[in-house]
């Protein structure tokens, strides 16, 4: 079987294809209309009609048509049933530039099925392009552009049409992309007027633009001149004579030009009148040029009516113009070296080089001559620009000339002035200042008549020397402006001499800067002396390499930590300043800010602090006070030596002989608390001579200075009872600053209790509180007294915990401190008593005169032991001898208000008899 | 009308540029000669032979300016047809390229003078340019020698420079004197007294005519 050409199968599969889809996609209606356009923003209105089979086939009429907009179900209020068949739907206002609109049909109930499809497209017509122009290049078609208006949204075409009066010319439709222009595809024909026109066009309209006639010749751009060349003459060095090549279109119209020329180095370009070259021509003779100078031309052209566009430029040619002799004398100075002999001096002759402009040509050398009185002249040639030379001291007139190939200069002339030689005749009002980004000096001539001025200047600097530069200027000139590298920010230091016939006159100077700024560096400030309320500031002048412009003043900005800031603002000239007012004690911080008139910098921060008194106060409040103290001292002093014998009955009581002594007995009615058991024996061995029995009556209700008073009485007791008991109560006072030896002697054989304390209600009210109740016995004391270290060690026993003193237990039942707080009052209020005690207290109290007398320790210590008292002694803790208290109480059977003293006595073991 | 200059002037002047321009005989004569190796005096001498097929100064002077214009534009219409005709015998476009561009004057220039007719109220037909005049073809024969045939298109061009230049010189003379009375004219624009004699017209109106027309 023949094999079926390939194309042949392919063309059968399109054709079944095609067939049988065509059946598949038989639509149940169509959409009107099909490919709706509309205008953006405008009513539109669809309509789907139903095909009748296919409302047989699904039993559906056009009440079942819903509409959908992409794939949204349009409001049921938009329809509209215009028959069984057929249904709209209406827009109103479209809003979209582009929307799917599909038909669809409810089947079997809810099943929705899409029937048709249009996509709506909605756009703007076409505005009337605006704008129409059109050039001719020369050698091209003509090219016309145009604005197309707003955008429309839609596929719109633009053709530029064109016309004859005789004859249409074929349209020129813009190219996709591009609607704004087209080049027509015919040549141009000159002299023939021409009518152009624009129509853009889209599917919902259609506008034309203006027409617009005219003669293509008068839209014409030129190619540029080319070949343009440039020729000198030799005969002129001013001229330079430019030729060129029209461009063809010179064989159609006529051309005038435009040429423009600078010097080679300029970026600026001059222009030849334009009224010179208004004719066609193809040369052109520029003149008043300077000579030797290379200038640079470039040339356009276009039509010589001004109808139509220049061409562009021609490139540029270049040309210099012939020599000519140096147009000016060069600058001519002097200096004169400072090393010289007795006869001679070195005369260093210097000079400028001429600006090309004066040069008018290579300058070859440099004629100079000196001469002198009388004397032939001296002549040499010189390339360089400087001459030195060894003169005599008298005067020489120097001329100096600068020789080209065409000829030389005028001579300048310089008088160098004999040795020695007094200048006179300075310039006056000298002033520098900038001015159009230049550095203008200006200054009023002398009254003399002056041949020229030098004006020299340097920049001043820290860091580099001073480097002159130098400049001449007519004798008629009093303003001028440096003509160097002037830099910004630079302090040039200027100076101006004028130049007689017979010599330089005085030189004047200034200083002054192109361009200030502010400063670069802030000035470091220090302080020079800082007093209690007052500081001296300083700092250095900045340097003048960072001062960018005159220091106009300074700003000193100091504050606290806390305060704000206050500013001061000081003078240029001063170099420190003192800050008044300032708070004592405080921490200062202080900057300076130098300002030029541009602006200022802020230097460095420093900080000081004032200190708290101000010098000599110090001295002025100590040396009293040591004073008063030195007196203080030397009255007690005084006083003590006076009370002697009473001092030393106090300190140095006398001290009973123990052979002397009998044993006394206790009374037995000694508080229970107390194990007289274990001292049975030691009573028996009879080391205690006398016993006292003092019983106070106390009350922690009453306030303290009644219990101190009755403190004192019992003091007062003890004092008077020494008398009798031969010191056991300085010895009981001593005791109770040492109550470890006291209250641990219940283990001790050698401890006996020989005195109880206690305090009964006061006015006949039951105590409250126990202060405490405790015998001591004067023997072991006076023992432990003479040897310290024993009572040391008997403390370091205790220290060690291997039984617990009852010393320890009894302060810490006097402190009321709980157990575990053992550490604080009682043990530094023993300390205090210790210091001061309450033995020494009562001795002061009983002093006249110095009852209150402040004490080593001090009237702090004093009260708190006061508070202490107060407070520990006659507190709660004590409760737990109430009991005790009770029984002795009512044995001590006190009187109201009155303290009753027992004096010791001989009586039985364990016991004693109220007196 | 519409595409024609705004300006009677205008018209006149770019009729005038266009014949400045045309007459110059380098622009296709001597280029001609020289392509066809006819550059030598007895050749030159025989090629300035002024065709028949153009009219003569006299006969163009003695017309009224219609006339003129008609006279003018027909033949051009004319040798813009023989111009085509010497362009299909050539070879190839390259060998006398301006060729091209004075066909294109041509049709300019009849356009011109058909406005300036319009101007002066005596339109002219806008017929295409037909194949010569009854008198003569300008249209060389194929048939004769290639010589003879040369000759006759160098006569043609060297005829169609003079012939533009004699329709240049009476241009010119228009605009010296656009009032002047012509012997022969008995076609002149009759303008109303303050109104200028060449005014802009509006596009698609026509200007008032206030001329006879010839009897």
């Amino acid at each position: 079987m023949p094999t079926l050409p390939a194309w042949v199968v392919q063309a059968l599969v399109i054709f079944l294809t095609t067939g049988s889809t065509g059946q598949l996609l038989d639509p149940c209606g169509y959409i009107y209309p099909e490919s709706p356009v509309i205008q953006y923003g405008s009513n539109f209105t669809a309509v789907c009609v139903l095909k009748e089979k296919c409302m047989d086939n699904y039993n559906v009429n056009a009440t079942y048509i819903v509409w959908k907009t992409n794939h949204v179900a349009v409001p049921k209020e938009q329809y509209t049933i215009i028959n069984r068949t057929a249904s709209s739907v209406t827009f109103v206002s479209m809003a979209y530039l582009s929307v799917q609109l599909t038909c669809n049909i409810l089947t079997y109930g809810q099943l929705e099925q899409n029937v048709y499809g249009v996509t709506v497209v909605s756009g703007f017509p076409p505005e009337e392009p605006k704008n129409l122009s059109c050039i001719v290049n020369e050698g091209k078609k003509m090219m016309c552009q145009w604005d197309p208006g707003r955008e429309t949204y839609l596929e719109t075409n633009f053709t530029l049409k064109s016309e004859w009066a005789t004859e249409k010319f074929a349209d020129c439709k813009t190219k996709r992309g591009n609607p704004t222009s087209c080049i027509v595809d015919y040549a141009p024909i000159y002299f023939v007027n021409i009518e152009v026109w624009v129509e853009a066009e889209n599917s919902l309209g259609k506008a034309t633009s203006e027409h617009i006639n005219f003669d293509p010749v008068d839209r014409v751009k030129p190619n540029p001149p080319r070949n343009l060349s440039v020729s000198n003459s030799e005969e002129l060095s001013s001229i330079l004579k430019l030729s060129w090549i029209n461009p063809n279109i010179r064989n159609v119209i006529r051309l005038k030009y435009n040429i423009q020329y600078r010097t080679k180095d300029a970026t600026a370009w001059s222009q030849i009148p334009l009224e010179d070259t208004v004719a066609t021509r193809s040369s052109f003779t520029v003149q008043d040029l300077n000579p030797f100078t290379e200038y640079v031309f470039r040339i356009r052209c276009m039509k010589e009516d001004g109808r139509g566009f220049w061409s562009d430029w021609s490139e540029e040619a270049s040309g210099v113009t012939y020599e000519d002799r140096p147009s000016k004398a060069p600058s001519f100075w002097f200096k004169i070296n400072p090393s010289r002999t007795q006869d001679y001096r070195s005369v260093q002759l210097i000079w400028k080089t001429l600006p090309p402009f004066e040069a008018n040509g290579k300058i070859l050398d440099y004629e100079v001559t000196l001469r002198r009185w009388k004397s032939p002249s001296q002549n040499y040639t010189v390339n360089d620009t400087e001459l030195t030379v060894n003169l005599t001291n008298d005067r020489y007139v120097a001329t100096l000339a600068a020789r080209n190939r065409v000829g030389k200069s005028d001579a300048s002339v310089l008088p160098i002035p004999p040795y020695p030689f007094q200048a006179s005749q300075p310039v006056t009002n000298l002033k520098a200042f900038p001015k159009d980004n230049m550095l203008w000096v200006e200054w009023t001539a002398p009254s003399k008549s002056v041949r020229k001025y030098i004006l020299e200047w340097c920049v001043l600097s820290d860091s580099s020397p001073c480097v002159p530069d130098w400049q001449q200027e007519e004798g008629t000139v009093h303003q001028t402006y440096l003509k160097g590298n002037i830099e910004e920010s630079r302090c040039y230091l200027i100076v101006v001499t004028p130049v007689y016939p017979a010599g330089p006159g005085h030189p004047q100077s200034v200083k002054a800067y192109l361009k200030q700024a502010a400063p670069s560096k802030g000035p470091t400030v220090r302080t020079k002396k800082v007093g209690k309320t007052e500081a001296v500031l300083e700092w250095d002048q900045l340097p003048v390499d960072v001062q960018n412009g005159f220091i106009r003043n300074y700003s000193i900005f100091y504050k606290t930590i806390v305060g704000n800031e206050t500013v001061v603002n000081v003078d240029s000239s001063h170099t420190e300043y003192t800050l008044s007012s300032l708070t004592s004690d405080t921490l200062y911080m202080v900057r300076m800010a130098a300002y030029t008139d541009e602006g200022g910098k802020d230097g460095p921060e420093f900080t000081f602090t004032t200190p708290k008194f101000a010098q000599g106060e110090v001295e002025a409040i100590v040396v009293p006070v040591c004073l008063a103290f030195l007196l203080t001292t030397l009255l007690g002093v005084l006083f003590c030596f006076n009370k002697r014998h009473l001092i030393k009955k106090h300190i140095w009581p006398n001290v009973p002989d123990p052979s002397k002594s009998h044993i006394a007995q206790w009374s037995p009615h000694t508080p229970p608390r107390h194990n007289f058991n274990a001292k049975d024996q030691m009573y028996s061995d009879g080391n205690f001579t006398d016993v006292s029995v003092v019983e106070i009556e106390a009350n922690d209700k009453k306030p303290f200075p009644d219990d101190l008073k009755s403190l004192d009485l019992f003091k007062k007791d003890k004092v008077s009872a020494e008398g009798h008991s031969s010191g056991i109560g300085g010895s009981s006072c001593m005791s109770s600053s040492r109550p470890s030896i006291s209250s641990g002697d219940e283990n001790t054989a050698s401890t006996v209790q020989y005195s109880t304390v206690v305090h009964s209600g006061y006015r006949h009210q039951a105590p409250s509180v126990q202060v405490f109740s405790r015998s001591e016995s004067t023997q072991p004391l006076l023992d432990s007294e003479e040897r310290p270290e024993d009572a040391q060690l008997v403390a370091e026993s205790g220290d060690r915990g291997d039984s617990i003193p009852p010393r320890q237990q009894y302060f810490k039942q006097s402190c009321g401190q709980p157990d575990t707080s053992p550490d604080t009052c009682h043990f530094e209020r023993s300390d205090q008593l210790s210091c001061g005690s309450e033995e020494d207290l009562v001795r002061l109290k009983q002093q006249p005169g110095l009852g209150h007398t402040s004490q080593p320790c001090g009237s702090e210590q004093v009260k708190a032991l006061q508070e202490g008292s107060a407070a520990d002694t006659f507190g709660p803790r004590a409760e737990g001898h109430t009991e005790k208290l009770e029984t002795v109480g009512v044995e001590a059977a006190l009187d109201e208000g009155i303290p009753k003293s027992y004096l010791p006595q001989t009586v039985r073991q364990g016991g004693y008899v109220p007196q | 009308m519409r595409g024609c200059s705004r300006s009677y002037a205008q018209l006149l002047s770019q009729l005038q540029n266009q014949a400045n321009m045309e007459e110059n005989p380098n622009l296709l004569l001597e280029p001609y000669i020289h392509l066809q190796d006819l550059d030598t005096d007895i050749l030159r001498n025989s090629c300035m032979v002024y065709p028949s097929v153009f009219p003569s100064e006299d006969a163009l002077r003695a017309l009224s300016k219609p006339g003129f214009l008609h006279a003018v534009h027909a033949t051009l219409g004319r040798l813009w047809n023989s111009l085509t005709a010497l362009q299909k015998q050539l070879l190839q476009d390259q060998d006398l390229p301006r060729l091209t561009i004075t066909k294109h004057n041509i049709q300019g220039m009849r356009n011109n003078i058909h406005c300036l007719a319009w101007w002066l109220g005596s339109p002219l037909e806008t017929s295409e340019p037909t194949q010569g005049g009854s008198r003569v073809s300008l249209t060389p024969t194929p048939a004769l020698d290639v010589f003879w045939s040369k000759m006759k298109s160098c006569r043609l061009l060297w005829g169609y420079h003079h012939f533009i230049g004699l329709v240049g010189r009476v241009f010119r003379e228009w605009e010296d004197n656009p009032n002047r009375s012509r012997r022969h004219s008995p076609l002149r624009l009759v303008l109303p007294k303050g109104t200028r004699k060449i005014r802009p017209s509006r596009r698609g109106q026509r200007p008032v005519r206030r001329a006879q027309r010839p009897r």
